[in-house]
């Protein structure tokens, strides 16, 4: 890290191609190893993804049988070297099963923090780097190493168990390779616990001088109250998958009811963890929705104090409600008091959900496709939140519980909430990332096409599990056959939305208009650095001038008063009081 | 599509809403109205939500050149209200959904008790008197076994798993509950005075089940919990009967006696499930098919030859793993105790009829036993009892059959 | 050895003394404070691992009662257990003698204590692998489905057994890791890395032992005493 490098872009290549090489292998600067991960994860999304469509082709048709007798639908049967055979239905069993590890321990829950996080979280502190930013390359390392035993269980046969590995099935099926995805999972939790350790003590100790707590932009919140939740569950995940692995070498019966052990145990500890993962999954997309709503509506972010002070109590309530995943496995008193324990936890996400739709009252609003994202966000976001409680509530959980009622309410909440922010994140970030502006128009498309087919396939799964539809089905009864093939259209316009998306991203980085500093008028650190940040993020330390929110005050970096214009000020001392 | 739609609208008339299928026990009239609860609550705050969203779109597009106009970044009373109102519709979710449930777990004292077996994959339902039932009914291309639930009392299930978790789904009675192995769980259900079917006739003639409704076939089982291969095939037919033909449908169920073997052969097939891994069309399936192997010589794992024949069926069925073929991993668990000897000997002439070079024999077999049954049964000192009637040259205990 | 001599130029001094914060902290005391926050944060993980078998404890523990009664006084001995929380608590004592070392800049003391909880370390794991683990493997006192059922305290000895080979086992290992640590404190010690100023990572080290020592003295009752 000589000092003549300091002023030039993360991104320009080095003096030769080995050097350039060498830089990202060993890089210890917070945007490359965001950028490493972001190719990462968006390469596991769309693996997770294929094996989405794959699996809603097998429910186009009801049973096995084809026209006259032909068996064999859409996956094939195979023979495996040693003579066994795979049923359709196991290959069924497979396809969302390493659907659901993919998307779930590869993409999701690394998505937002290690990509976006990394490479944001530390600009908008006005930082440097992250506090350990060896520890971070380690973490991007561990993931790797991670996913090549996730990959290496996909080539070695895959995993039918789902993604819960519930036992005593995960630990006695001897189909596919079970081990290895377990530990896959165990690796990967490692990553995460560094990520997230890493980001608490960045935002405690490297914040810009002057920027206290309620200075800092709510994407650093929401990512903060991400990071507890990772360092304090994830162990307990861990534990509990060594467990699984003990039980699979050693049959150590812990979770195995044939040698006396507790299955019920085993599903405790699993959701103490992923429980509160969901919120570790969703936290990190309400901050990115509330830095697009802040900056594509040029306005002060209503209830600042709520949103950040919301992402804590999320956080912190996430883990007392893990129960309500077995109200058909528990007692009634632990259920009792877990329904009531989940309905705490909806309270704050509902804060938040007012406070965005009251902070587009009298702002401008710039329909740019992150705007778009972010309202598809809002629309999918609250009908995933709002299905949660007829979830949580018992007497219905008794019905819906594996049903694809509960398909729909996760899709809704984890697609339609943390994948949509995503996205639309990547979109607000992408010309200061690459330094490139995307096409505007194709983009808006994509997305469009995304939440079409987004709500075609999800929503008729709420009508299939109110109606009784069983989850992790290969095969069902006829009267289902019109909503499964409705649903399987709907993937295939996603499918659609996301390959647009795809070739707008590829166009922009070989062909994009390179971006300014500041396209869209954002107040927050970032947008003072320039398009790509510089290796050291900023040329002088920024100084805090303005909260992150001020826009009815402070004229946006980089931009001509022209575009960005303020309100009188006279009006504005009336409604904020004096500054 | 356009058939299918109307296909889906034909089949489903009464039995499906738009929302939840058609009710068929007392717990739907508390649970629908809660669900329904939830939904308009929830309607309300997603349609005001969304109507802002999009009028202030509109209303406050970026226009090039003008200021926003500022207002205020909080209001007490707003953000208390949306805190508070929110809060208090959810308490009465929790409160209502807490009574409803409740309910549903308590099982009333004068309540059938019926014993749930759940293995992979399929599920054994014990009447009172150790009956089990034996009809079955194809549906979504397998042969899943039939169950009757009396209108005239409520039953309670008693359910355990001999291997992995599964949960036993009854979509029409609103109800489910995890199965486990090694553990006991309940459910209880009261299924609402709309008799699906009647079960006519007597012991003597035989029994026939009939449908009432012509639309309404009866409901569906499902196992809800994740339990592998043939998870979605661990279904069953639920139907409704009112007092007395629960009576004659126990008495059908327990009466296998005058059912020759090689018919009773197959019923069992589909009823003790083993259909689920064994096909009798020569298809590989987990287990090996049935079709064709009577009388032949086959390799296993430890290198043995066996000769199909009553005594390898026998040891196959109560010991799975004594010999397991090459090419298959034994995934079946023992039946000792859960089969009689009647049955076994049904199962092993109907795995020889079906085989082309001895189905005549098969059958002359099966006639002939028929005959020795019936012969029995006039004879006014014979001691059996229906579904164990002792085979001559066969322990009468025989599903407790000695190993080895 | 005990005080440093004068310092003329930069390059004379210690290294603990001449340490500039990595590139991307304001100051040293940031540097320092931040280190120790993660290590707190890297603790609670740790608690929170162990938790984990602390609940499956309690849960068998509740649902059979009796066994593991008998199952705890017929497989452990509790004065081999005791023997080593000895040791332990001694270990952990030295631990904070090596750091008062670099407080007040003696080097000597640092490694000398360094080296006496290295050697407990190596103790205690020796205890535990030539008297406990290695007469159980013999005497098929294994876990689960490995358990021989020769000499069985009930009918669930097999259940305990793995709860204590699982939670000894990560134990023992996060003693093995231990070791690792702190010779490369020893190590740093010895290059005179640490001084009065900075000695932010030989107190994380510290704190790691301590943590080991607080789990073994809940383990420690819990398996052997109950
Ligand atoms: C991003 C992930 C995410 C998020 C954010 C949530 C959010 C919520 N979830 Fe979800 N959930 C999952 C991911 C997530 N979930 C997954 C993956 C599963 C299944 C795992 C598996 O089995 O494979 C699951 C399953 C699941 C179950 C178990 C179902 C079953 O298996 O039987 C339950 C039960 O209580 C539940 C409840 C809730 C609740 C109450 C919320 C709340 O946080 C929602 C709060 C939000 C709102 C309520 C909307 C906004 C509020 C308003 C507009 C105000 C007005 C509202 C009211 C008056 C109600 N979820
Ligand atoms: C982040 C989490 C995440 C995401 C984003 C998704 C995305 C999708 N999921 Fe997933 N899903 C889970 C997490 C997720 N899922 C989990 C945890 C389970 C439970 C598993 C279990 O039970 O164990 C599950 C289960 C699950 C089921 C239920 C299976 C069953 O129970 O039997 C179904 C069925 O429809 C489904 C469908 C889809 C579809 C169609 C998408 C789509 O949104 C996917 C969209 C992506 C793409 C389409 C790929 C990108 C585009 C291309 C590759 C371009 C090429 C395209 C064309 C040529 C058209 N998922
Ligand atoms: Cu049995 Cu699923
Ligand atoms: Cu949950």
């Amino acid at each position: 890290m000589s000092a003549g490098h300091h002023d030039v872009s993360y991104l320009a290549p080095k003096e030769t191609l080995f050097k350039t090489v060498w830089s990202w292998v060993y890089t210890i600067d917070h945007k490359k190893i965001g950028v490493m991960y972001l190719c990462a994860v968006l390469a596991m999304f769309f693996l997770g993804g294929v094996f989405a469509l794959l699996l809603r082709m097998e429910l186009w048709e009801p049973t096995k049988t084809t026209v006259e007798g032909v068996t064999g639908t859409f996956l094939p049967t195979v023979n495996t070297a040693d003579g066994q055979q795979i049923t359709v239905n196991n290959m069924y069993n497979r396809m969302f099963s390493l659907h659901g590890t993919i998307m779930v321990f590869l993409f999701i829950i690394p998505s937002i923090p290690a990509a976006l996080g990394n490479i944001f979280l530390p600009i908008m502190l006005g930082a440097k780097d992250v506090a350990f930013p060896r520890l971070n390359l380690m973490s991007w390392y561990t993931y790797v190493f991670g996913g090549v035993f996730a990959l290496y269980s996909l080539i070695a046969g895959g995993v039918e168990t789902g993604w819960t590995f519930y036992t005593p099935y995960s630990t006695t099926t001897n189909w596919g390779n079970v081990t290895s995805m377990v530990l896959a999972a165990f690796i990967l939790g490692f990553s995460s616990i560094f990520t997230g350790m890493n980001f608490i003590v960045t935002v405690h100790k490297l914040r810009v001088p002057g920027m206290g707590w309620f200075d800092m932009p709510l994407f650093v919140w929401a990512v903060y109250a991400t990071a507890i939740i990772q360092v304090l569950a994830t162990p307990v995940l861990g534990i509990t998958l060594l467990m699984v692995v003990f039980e699979r070498l050693f049959h150590i019966g812990i979770f195995d009811p044939a040698l006396g052990g507790d299955p019920v145990l085993f599903q405790h500890f699993f959701w103490f963890y992923s429980h509160p993962a969901v919120y570790i999954m969703i936290l990190p997309g309400f901050g990115i929705i509330s830095e697009i709503l802040a900056v594509h509506c040029r306005k002060r972010l209503f209830g600042y104090r709520a949103i950040a002070f919301s992402s804590i109590a999320i956080a912190a309530i996430s883990f007392l409600v893990w129960g309500h995943h077995m109200f058909t496995s528990e007692t009634a008193v632990a259920n009792v008091v877990f329904s009531a324990l989940t309905f705490l936890v909806a309270i704050p996400t509902a804060i938040k959900v007012f406070n965005w739709v009251a902070t587009m009252y009298k702002s401008s609003i710039s329909w740019t496709t992150p705007m778009l994202y972010a309202a598809a966000f809002l629309f999918c976001f609250t009908i995933g939140g709002l299905t949660g409680p007829p979830l949580a509530t018992l007497a219905t959980d008794i019905h819906l519980h594996d049903t694809y009622f509960v398909v729909a309410h996760f899709h809704y909440v984890m697609m339609g909430g943390t994948v949509l922010a995503f996205v639309g994140g990547l979109h607000h970030w992408w010309p200061k990332f690459t330094g490139r502006m995307y096409n505007e128009n194709w983009a808006r498309l994509g997305c469009i096409l995304v939440f079409i087919g987004f709500n075609v396939t999800f929503f008729t799964q709420f009508f299939m599990g109110t109606l009784g539809m069983p989850r992790r089905y290969a095969t069902y009864v006829d009267e289902f056959t019109t909503w499964h093939q409705v649903s399987t259209v709907g993937s295939w316009i996603l499918g659609i939305g996301f390959l647009i998306h795809l070739m707008v991203f590829l166009q922009s980085l070989v062909a994009g208009r390179k971006a300014g500093a500041n396209p869209w008028g954002g107040l927050t650190f970032e947008w003072e650095a320039a398009s790509p940040p510089i290796e050291h993020n900023f040329s002088h330390e920024p100084v805090m001038t303005h909260g992150p929110y001020d826009y009815d005050t402070a004229l946006p970096p980089h931009c001509d008063p022209k575009d960005f214009p303020l309100p009188d000020p006279a009006l504005v001392r009336r409604v904020h009081g004096a500054h | 599509m356009i058939t299918q739609f109307s296909m889906l609208a034909s089949e489903i008339g009464p039995q499906q809403k738009f929302w939840f299928r058609h009710n068929a026990s007392t717990f739907g009239d508390t649970i629908d109205p809660i669900y329904f609860y939830i939904f308009w609550v929830s309607a309300f705050f997603f349609v005001l939500l969304m109507a802002l969203m999009v009028y202030f779109g509109i209303v406050y597009r970026r226009k090039p050149g003008v200021a926003p106009q500022p207002s205020a970044s909080h209001n007490t009373f707003l953000e208390l209200s949306w805190s508070v109102i929110p809060t208090i519709l959810m308490a009465v979710m929790f409160y209502w959904g807490f009574k409803g449930y409740i309910g549903t777990r308590i099982a009333p004292a004068d309540a059938e008790t019926i014993y749930v077996t759940g293995q992979k994959w399929f599920w054994t339902l014990e009447y009172p008197g150790g009956v089990t039932t034996k009809d079955n009914e194809r549906i979504a291309d397998v042969d899943v076994p039939v169950f009757a639930v009396p209108t005239d009392r409520p039953v309670n299930f008693i359910m355990t798993s001999t291997d992995v978790i599964h949960s036993f789904y009854m979509p029409a009675f609103r109800t489910k509950r995890d199965v486990f192995p090694n553990r006991y769980t309940n459910l209880w259900v009261k299924a609402l005075d709309q008799p699906t079917h009647r079960v006519v006739g007597d012991t003597t003639k035989g029994f026939t089940v009939e449908q009432i409704d012509e639309k309404n076939k009866g409901y569906f089982l499902f196992c809800a919990e994740y339990c592998g291969d043939q998870h979605s095939q661990m279904g069953g037919r639920i139907i409704v009967v009112d007092g007395p033909s629960y009576q004659n449908w126990i008495q059908k169920q327990s009466d296998t006696s005058n059912i020759d073997l090689v018919t009773l052969g197959k019923l069992l097939w589909s009823a003790k499930g083993c259909n689920a891994c064994h096909s009798i069309d020569g298809n590989k399936n987990t287990g090996p098919t049935w079709k064709g192997i009577w009388g032949e010589t086959h390799e296993f794992q430890d290198g043995s030859k066996i000769k199909v024949d009553l005594n390898y069926i026998r040891e196959s069925i109560l010991e799975p793993a004594a010999h397991v073929r090459t090419g298959f991993s034994n995934q079946m668990v023992s039946y000792a105790g859960r089969v009689n000897e009647r049955e076994i000997r049904s199962i092993a002439t109907f795995i020889m009829s079906l085989n082309d070079a001895h189905t005549a024999e098969a059958q002359a077999e099966a006639e002939a036993e028929l005959a020795e049954q019936k012969a029995l049964k006039e004879a006014p000192a014979a001691p059996g009892t229906p579904g164990t009637p002792g085979t001559p040259g066969t322990p009468a205990d025989g599903a407790t059959a000695p190993k080895q | 050895m005990s005080t440093v001599p004068a310092p003329t130029l930069d390059m004379d001094l210690p290294p603990h003394a001449r340490h500039v914060p990595q590139a991307h902290w304001r100051n040293a005391k940031d540097e320092a404070e931040a280190a120790k926050l993660g290590m707190w944060l890297f603790l609670a993980t740790e608690i929170l691992l162990f938790s984990g078998f602390f609940c499956a404890y309690a849960v068998f523990r509740m649902m059979y009662p009796g066994n593991w009664h008998a199952a705890s006084s017929y497989y452990l001995d509790w004065r081999i257990g005791f023997a080593n929380t000895i040791v332990l608590l001694l270990s952990s004592f030295t631990v904070v003698l090596a750091i008062r070392g670099a407080q007040t800049n003696r080097n000597w003391m640092i490694v000398v204590n360094l080296a006496i909880t290295n050697l407990c370390a190596i103790f205690f794991l020796v205890v535990k692998l030539g008297w406990e683990y290695w007469p159980k493997i013999q005497k098929g006192e294994l876990p689960g489905a490995n358990f021989d059922y020769g000499n069985a305290q009930g009918s669930h000895d097999h259940i305990f057994l793995s709860v204590y080979w699982i939670s000894t086992a990560t134990h023992g290992f996060h003693v093995l890791v231990g070791i690792f640590v702190i010779t490369w404190a020893m190590i740093k010690a010895m290059n005179k890395h640490y001084g009065p100023k900075h000695y932010t990572s030989l107190e994380n080290v510290g704190l790691y032992w301590h943590i080991v020592d607080v789990i073994w003295i809940f383990l420690f009752p819990l398996l052997y005493l109950v």
